[in-house]
């Protein structure tokens, strides 16, 4: 894993174990602070500071995460999940019926991935739903 | 049928999760993946959460070199126990008969934002237990 790789993933770390914080200024669309400010008056969050701290820890994690099965695929191409193994993974995640067809998945992500190359799990859950209803109809 | 909101790691999920070698790593990693795609795309956050008692029976220790890989595929956020929690787990223990740490994956469950997932080895303890929460739980086997 590159250097920066490795220092993004240090101060993700230290996020639970860390209390300093910086005060910074952002420059940030009126209407976005304003729709925040009711929202958190709404229960979004207990303040509008944490909701923003919330919601760019979260982009954070999901994009080291993201990079972290990456470069671990890449150095173990056979550890990656297929698409429909993932779309399995998922509908099990949801207590999804689609679960107990693993095989409908399996055509269900051979047939997605022709009309939409990026394809995820969701989308072979919405195409294999699709598959079963004309099953059934 | 509804989307998860959280996932809690038992002792396996980890064991699989941090060895390239093991014969369940590509199936947990494929849950993993999962909640990372749904969190790509911004649907309700999926928090994956991992009981501290857990982390001391699969041997995680954050700080170890040999941990890097399950730290960072897994992005697994402590449950750190109060006394409130412990009462919890120990009734759970009693009721299902089930080990310490079981009792606690448990507890976490219950704690953590509804639905929950259990990712586990052992399903039948686990349902026994998930049966018992508030709220329930969802149990999958890795």
């Amino acid at each position: 894993m590159a250097t920066r790789e490795v220092e993004l993933f240090r101060w993700l770390d230290r996020l639970d174990r860390d209390d300093e914080s910086i005060v910074t200024s952002v420059r940030q669309p009126a209407a976005l602070r304003e729709a925040l400010r009711v929202a958190v008056d709404l229960g979004m969050d207990a303040t509008v500071n944490d909701a923003t701290v919330r919601a760019l820890r979260d982009r954070l994690e999901t994009f080291a995460q993201r990079m972290a099965l990456e470069s671990h695929y890449s150095q173990h191409p056979e550890a990656r999940p297929s698409l429909a193994e993932v779309a399995l993974a998922a509908a099990e995640l949801d207590d999804n019926p689609l679960s107990q067809e693993p095989a409908l998945l399996r055509r269900a992500a051979d047939e997605v991935v022709a009309v939409k190359p990026d394809a995820s799990a969701d989308d072979v859950l919405v195409w294999a739903a699709a598959l079963h209803s004309v099953r059934a109809s | 049928m509804t989307a998860a909101a959280a996932v809690v790691l038992d002792n396996e999920a980890i064991q699989a999760l941090g060895t390239a070698t093991h014969p369940k790593h590509r199936r947990t990693l494929s849950f993993i993946d999962a909640v990372n795609q749904r969190n790509q795309r911004r649907r309700t956050p999926i928090s994956v959460f991992v009981p501290v008692a857990v982390r001391v029976e699969a041997g995680w220790d954050r700080t170890a070199p040999e941990s890097s890989l399950v730290n960072r595929l897994a992005r697994a956020r402590d449950v750190v126990q109060n006394g409130a929690a412990a009462d919890r787990a120990a009734r759970l223990r009693v009721a299902a008969e089930v080990s310490v740490v079981d009792a606690t994956v448990a507890q976490a469950a219950e704690a953590s934002p509804s639905p929950t997932v259990i990712l586990t080895s052992d399903v039948a303890d686990m349902r026994r237990l998930a049966a018992l929460l508030d709220g329930g739980a969802q149990v999958v086997r890795i």
